[in-house]
């Protein structure tokens, strides 16, 4: 009689898992399969402009080059290398499966003598850089009458060769976890990037106003550039003008090499004075420590061959610059490939439901180029408005930049997303699924948008989720 | 089965018509909710916006504004409009709107299901104010704003019921209707106009059925006199809404602020103008605290000539946009509303 029962037990569940799948979504989960992405464009590679392939292979030399203090790396730093952070699917990309800051002491990255590892960071989980939505005061409270909201570098040159005297503390990261004051960020993918580079505003001011005639509850900003007010557009606050500006700057705070553009070490926010600190700057035994001067990485006029003459930080960008977009491609779910007739399917529920509004999928023609003929009047299909939307409080990070406020981040561009493995601006998903949820919230534009998205038939969820996976 | 479905949507804008007019209702005052000051040595809450960037803001807390609606009782009211809408029986409030845009646009209630609910979903009611002053859209009134809209409609939809004139709770409205055949979800749209805002109640499900049992349900809200299609009301007691009015020869003495940093959103900025041509609110939809601060002290010197009306002065509320203007879009083409 018991094993009557038990066997009547096990199917019934055996019954109510086969209803789950049948009456649920899957997000299809990272698609392994090459698509080529990480190419350079196609006239780039033809060297439409003779000479410019041999810049692009010389910025995704330098942009893999591990750095080290004798070529400038800290006195603080998140890693060591442009690729270390931007690797997924390919060079360029956003963060890998594995953490290369959490191996930073196994692998010799950094001392194990004066750093550690912070806690928030695992083995298999997000590539990420830290901040501090606000100041400490000297009691080690959160100071709420000042914000702070610059990049806490994870780990010092402390220790290691070359340092020499320099003997600099970490951040207090476990203080901050405890208070609840920090948040994340993880890198952003560069696939395309000198297609959105090549966007005239007029055409994002078009879009805006064209997109603000929706029954979604959209509006949407742009984030302008403080020195020009033209609107800026990398970052995920899109708080950085051109690529020049976002590589200048990633090399200068998360590597710690000042450069034609940012050219000081760069201290801690605390370390310069900001929330009543009353240090002035980073200690004279931790600058210079190259020996030659400042900036650190500079043009190099004496030299012969053309690519070598510029600095590193032109030549990440003219490696962005040249990057193709990543390519679409076939979708793999539960060991089955995804018909066309449902990634069509999918397209127009994302569409119909409003996803389009602020990821679109048409953006615009580039303006004409000077750089390559692949920027030149050219479609983007970045699946984003660039502008800055209020996500609410369920995704706010309290940091501002720019004008963009503490809930205000910039419409990700989802081409490449069917590759992408860590989500959202923090990292803190892997699900598809979780990330659409979390798009509904507290002072979200995005709330009604979901709310569509919940109102689906499972088939056209599924149908989405298959499409998202084929970006 | 389509013409079915026509049917019914025509029929149920002539039930709409020959409904009764429930007595509108006035709320009380709004007050503004300013993030809370935190004590020493508190933690950082989580799922709490406390740096904002350009945010919404008044002069004072007792003046209605449009961002001060809220749901509870079973009903969402809003005291700038003098609306009280009954929320449909199953709905809630899922989430609070974002604060209002450049563009003059407000979320002002969200009605769904919790994210808790399981079974077959019902579908969502939206519900928006756009500032007709502030707008982008090539429109003067609400009767304008629904023909561009469908107009514009993106080809993902078709249309199910073009706008068309109707009444709800005794008060003119335009009821339009369209449908995603790959999303199979339908939207019921019907608009009026108060105080120069185009009041919107987005409806979305992918049952027609329920769609037309709220839109019937939309005769017991409550709404004001001023309810109009084409902004020519001034019968009530509201302030005369006049866009441009702080133009020209209405302002008889006009000090510009003086910004100290230089940003390049645009500040949209409704006021209200007292019988004696001196402001006496201000409702700011989106701009950063220093630069509340210097249209504040500015303001303070403005003078308008006082707005009569039948040789007695009336308020007036017009509204200013300070900053970078929105980006304006080509006229619309007419399309007639039935």
């Amino acid at each position: 009689m018991v094993r009557i029962a038990r066997l009547t037990a096990v199917l019934l569940l055996a019954l109510l898992f086969l209803a789950g799948i049948a009456v649920s979504q899957t997000d299809p989960g990272v698609q392994s399969a090459s698509r080529g992405t990480g190419a350079a464009l196609s006239t780039v590679q033809s060297d439409d402009h003779p000479g410019i392939l041999a810049f692009f292979n010389d910025g995704l030399a330098r942009f893999q080059v591990v750095e080290t203090v004798a070529s400038g790396l800290g006195p603080r730093f998140n890693m060591n290398s442009c690729s270390s952070c931007h690797a997924q699917p390919a060079v360029g990309g956003s963060g890998a499966a594995t953490n290369p800051e959490f191996a930073a002491i196994s692998n010799g990255t950094v001392s194990g003598s004066t750093n550690t590892v912070p806690t928030f960071l695992t083995a298999t989980g997000p590539t990420v850089e830290a901040r501090f939505p606000y100041y400490f005061n000297s009691n080690g409270t959160v100071n709420f009458n000042s914000p702070n909201g610059g990049v806490e570098d994870l780990f010092t040159v402390s220790g290691l060769s070359g340092a020499s005297s320099c003997s600099l503390q970490q951040p207090s990261f476990a203080t901050a976890q405890q208070e609840g004051n920090v948040i994340f960020r993880i890198p952003t993918p560069t696939f395309g990037a000198g297609l959105l580079e090549n966007l005239d505003d007029s055409t994002l001011l078009a879009n805006q106003a064209t997109n603000l005639k929706n029954h979604f509850g959209v509006s949407g900003a742009f984030n302008h550039n403080g020195n020009d007010g033209t609107i800026a557009r990398f970052g995920w606050k899109a708080q950085n003008k051109s690529l020049h500006i976002f590589s200048g700057e990633a090399y200068n705070v998360e590597m710690g090499i000042s450069n034609l553009l940012f050219t000081q070490d760069r201290p801690l926010p605390g370390e310069d004075g900001g929330g009543g600190s009353g240090q002035t700057g980073l200690v004279s035994g931790c600058l210079n420590l190259t020996g030659n001067g400042y900036p650190e990485d500079s043009s190099n006029p004496g030299q012969t061959s053309a690519p070598a003459v510029l600095d590193d930080v032109s030549a990440f960008a003219n490696f962005m610059r040249g990057l193709a977009p990543p390519p679409t491609g076939g979708v793999i779910l539960n060991g089955q490939a995804v018909s066309q007739t449902s990634l069509n399917n999918g397209s127009s529920q994302f569409s119909s439901i409003g996803c389009a509004t602020c990821h679109n999928p048409t953006v615009g023609t580039t303006q004409a180029s000077n750089f390559t003929g692949s920027l030149n009047k050219a479609s983007v299909p970045a699946y984003s408005d660039l502008e800055i939307h209020h996500m609410g409080s369920g995704l706010a990070d309290n940091v501002s930049q720019g004008g963009a406020g503490g809930d205000q981040f910039r419409t990700a561009p989802l081409w490449g997303l069917g590759q992408r493995i860590f989500l959202l601006h923090d990292g803190r998903t892997t699900s598809l699924i979780t990330a659409i949820e979390d798009h509904g919230g507290h002072g979200s534009e995005a709330s009604t948008v979901k709310s569509n998205y919940d109102a689906l038939s499972t088939s056209n969820k599924q149908d989405l989720l298959n499409f998202l996976r084929s970006l | 089965m389509r013409w079915i479905s026509l049917a019914a949507l025509f029929l149920l804008v002539f039930v709409l018509r020959t409904a009764s007019q429930n007595t509108p209702k006035n709320g009380g005052d709004f007050a503004g909710s300013p993030p809370a000051n935190l004590p020493p040595g508190s933690k950082v809450p989580k799922n709490v916006i406390l740096i904002k960037g350009a945010w919404s803001s008044a002069s004072d807390s007792t003046t209605p504004v449009p961002d001060g609606g809220r749901v509870e009782d079973g009903f969402f009211r809003d005291d700038y409009f003098r609306i009280s809408y009954p929320v449909p029986r199953g709905l809630t409030e899922t989430y609070q709107g974002p604060p209002p845009s450049e563009s003059g646009r407000y979320v002002l209630a969200q009605l769904g299901v919790p994210d808790t609910f399981k079974g077959e979903n019902p579908g969502h009611i939206l519900v928006t104010a756009d500032d007709l002053f502030f707008t982008p859209f090539p429109v003067k009134d609400v009767l304008q704003l629904t023909a561009y809209e469908k107009d514009n409609l993106q080809t993902d939809y078709k249309i199910e019921l073009p706008p068309t004139q109707t009444k709800i709770a005794g008060q003119p409205f335009t009821f339009y209707a369209y449908w995603s055949p790959a999303a199979e979800l339908h939207w019921y749209v019907l608009s009026t106009e108060i105080r120069c805002h185009a009041l919107e109640f987005v409806m979305t499900s992918r049952n027609t059925k329920i769609l037309q049992n709220w839109v019937i349900e939309m005769s017991n809200m409550s709404l004001p006199v001023e309810t109009t299609l084409t902004g020519n009301a001034t019968a009530g007691d509201f302030p005369v809404c006049i866009k441009d009015y702080a133009d020209g020869e209405n302002v008889l003495n006009r000090v510009d602020p003086v910004f100290s940093e230089h940003r390049f959103n645009p500040v949209p900025v409704r006021i209200i103008i007292d019988k004696t041509g001196t402001i006496k609110h201000v409702h700011f939809l989106s701009a950063f605290p220093d630069q509340e601060k210097a249209i504040t002290e500015a303001f303070k010197q403005w003078k308008f000539k006082p707005y009569v009306i039948a040789g007695k002065p009336v308020e007036v509320e017009t509204g200013i946009m300070f900053g970078r203007a929105a980006h304006p879009l080509q006229p619309a083409v007419n399309t007639a509303v039935e």
